[in-house]
């Protein structure tokens, strides 16, 4: 116990330097809203990784590889593809020089800016500041759980900590300290991730005989007692792909693959940081690092998830899921029972990392959206950016702490932290991916095409949610009440629909609505604020 | 390949660890290049 205080303390020390260190180095809004426009390409790359990567995915959603198989790492192969490659080639390069050409520090500003519309902001800022608390709270529960289950302080108390210290870095660092913070976090995160694959294949015999015994272990004495439940909902083995169109396959597929991996193109938190580096020479360094980086956090996690069932079955008989307790406690469990007592340690502070990083920035998000975007140039009230973000943050982080302490008494059979994580991303991907596309590559794209498809993506997915996927409209509770089911597809013709995710159905409807608008309102569009190249100029 | 049966399995690693190399490649081709208003 001892080593875990002074590591703890060390992590703590570092983190209150880079805290004064930004405190210091930021002298007006832009430092603290954007770091001064002149982040290292490295510090970027590991700041966006490690704000994308938090406890969610790897307790979370490595949870879920515990209990449906290897078929997440789809989400690893999208994460790099999409979350990365595309996300900072595609879009990176165009937000940062949009960003910068039009002087904007969040994405609703980028929005509000390019379409010259005043209500764009206030909207995606206030739909940003309601529903990202989701999101913050399965990032929360992630790391209380796993700090009370270590420690033996109860929930309250650890969610207590946890959200004070975030609250105290936020706001006094601004932007700079928290991406000096997160380089530092996430190059712990990397080392011990690293460590964590290589240990767990070492204990297991190797990878090829590791795999093979995850592969057998369907057919081992005791098992197919213990996975009665999930064959019956489509589950094939921890190394297969559950059967097309059963309910472990539409969870795996639309859920946590499609949600997660097309919902991180469009999520505010990570889009600004595309605007905190100088050019566009430092976007594409930062891919390089970017990619290894997610390769060694989801693929780690999401590997080490399943064959955590060998490791559970040969020790005590039980597959991962029954002898952790929970869908959540997989990854906990498993390393506090097979790896090294040091290593719990290190993990502590590697989660405590991972949250807090991914913590900072979605608070700091929180903050501009409802701050600036929403009060200061929406409502135009007459107060100072800075003041009005902090007194924000600190009302997100407390949502935050309240749905985290909420969703502690929801059954601990539901993947929890992942369906939270999947469902901030879906919203974002429905309501803000085209007009995020339009407003970076169509030039003459109209306001109105753009309000259309805002408003599409994000109605049609909160009444998916609330109404239609069983999953999520059974914990929000605002079904049961109105019509008390589930789902209000449930016992019906279309009740496959309740297994299929929100992104599915609202992401498209907001593609058809941009489009059917954009040819509506053409002529109307302002084409005036696209980036214009460098060679273009030159004409 | 490599213990695993299911070829949508070891597709999905082969796509992550491809995916990572484009990354890498596309860092090291574009590292001088674009280097503001």
């Amino acid at each position: 116990m001892t080593y875990i205080f002074i590591s703890l303390a060390a992590y703590a020390l570092i983190m209150v330097l880079f805290g004064y260190i930004g405190y210091k180095k930021t002298k007006d809004s832009s430092d603290y809203l954007l770091a001064g426009k002149e982040m290292h390409p490295i510090v970027m790359a590991l700041s966006y990784g490690a704000t994308f990567i938090s406890t969610s995915a790897i307790v979370g959603f490595g949870g879920a590889a515990g209990q449906f198989g290897l078929g997440l790492i789809w989400l690893t192969a999208l994460n790099i593809l999409v979350g990365v490659f595309i996300a900072f080639v595609v879009f990176g390069k165009k937000t940062r020089e949009l960003g910068h050409r039009l002087g904007t520090s969040t994405m609703p500003e980028l929005f509000a800016r390019r379409f010259n519309s005043g209500f764009m902001q206030g909207y995606s800022g206030l739909l940003i500041f309601v529903f990202m608390p989701i999101y913050a709270s399965a990032v929360l529960k992630g790391i209380v759980d796993y700090v009370s289950n270590y420690t033996g302080l109860s929930f309250g108390t650890v969610l207590i900590i946890v959200s004070v210290l975030t609250a105290v870095f936020v706001v006094t660092g601004g932007l700079k300290g928290i991406m000096y913070a997160d380089a530092f976090q996430g190059s712990l995160m990397f080392a011990g991730m690293a460590f964590l694959i290589i240990y767990t294949y070492a204990m297991l015999g190797g990878v090829t005989r590791a795999n093979e015994a995850l592969a057998s272990l369907p057919t081992m004495p005791g098992v197919a007692e213990q996975t009665a439940n999930l064959v019956k909902g489509g589950f094939a083995g921890w190394t297969s792909m559950p059967s097309t169109g059963s309910p472990v396959w539409w969870n795996i597929v639309t859920t946590l693959v499609a949600g997660v991996g097309i919902g991180a193109l469009a999520q505010p938190q990570l889009s600004v940081k595309f605007m905190t580096v100088k050019s566009n020479r430092d976007i594409s360094r930062a891919v390089l690092s970017g990619g290894i980086f997610i390769l060694f956090m989801t693929g780690v996690a999401f590997t080490v998830g399943a064959l955590s069932n060998v490791a559970f079955y040969d020790a005590t008989g039980k597959i991962a899921i029954d002898a952790a307790g929970s869908n959540d406690g997989i990854i906990p469990v498993f390393i506090k029972e097979f790896l090294p007592d040091w290593f719990g340690g290190v993990f502590l502070i590697i989660l405590i990392a991972a949250a807090v990083s991914t913590l900072n920035a979605l608070v700091h998000t929180m903050g501009t959206a409802l701050g600036r975007d929403f009060l200061r140039q929406s409502l135009k009230l007459k107060a100072e950016t800075i003041t009005l973000t902090r007194i924000s943050m600190l009302i997100g982080l407390l949502l935050s702490v309240v749905l985290a302490w909420l969703s502690s008494k929801l059954d601990v059979s539901m993947a929890i932290i992942a369906i939270g994580t999947s469902m901030f991303f879906g919203l974002c991907a429905a309501t803000f991916l085209p007009t995020y596309f339009a407003a970076l590559y169509i030039k003459r794209f109209p306001k109105k095409a753009a309000l259309t498809s805002m408003i599409t993506g994000s109605v049609s997915s909160l009444f998916w949610l609330m109404f239609v996927q069983e999953k999520t409209a059974g914990s929000l509770q605002i079904c049961k009440l109105l019509f008390n089911t589930t789902s209000i597809v449930k016992d019906t013709a279309l009740h496959t629909l309740s297994m299929v995710d929100a992104i599915i159905v609202a992401l498209p409807l907001s593609i058809v609505a941009a489009v059917v608008a954009g040819l509506a309102f053409a002529g109307e569009g302002e084409g005036a604020k696209l980036p214009v190249t460098s060679a273009e100029q030159a004409k | 390949m490599f213990g695993l049966p299911d070829p949508s399995i070891w597709l999905a690693y082969l796509l992550c660890i491809g995916s990572t190399v484009l990354c890498v490649v596309y860092g090291v081709l574009n590292w001088n290049r674009d280097g503001d208003k």
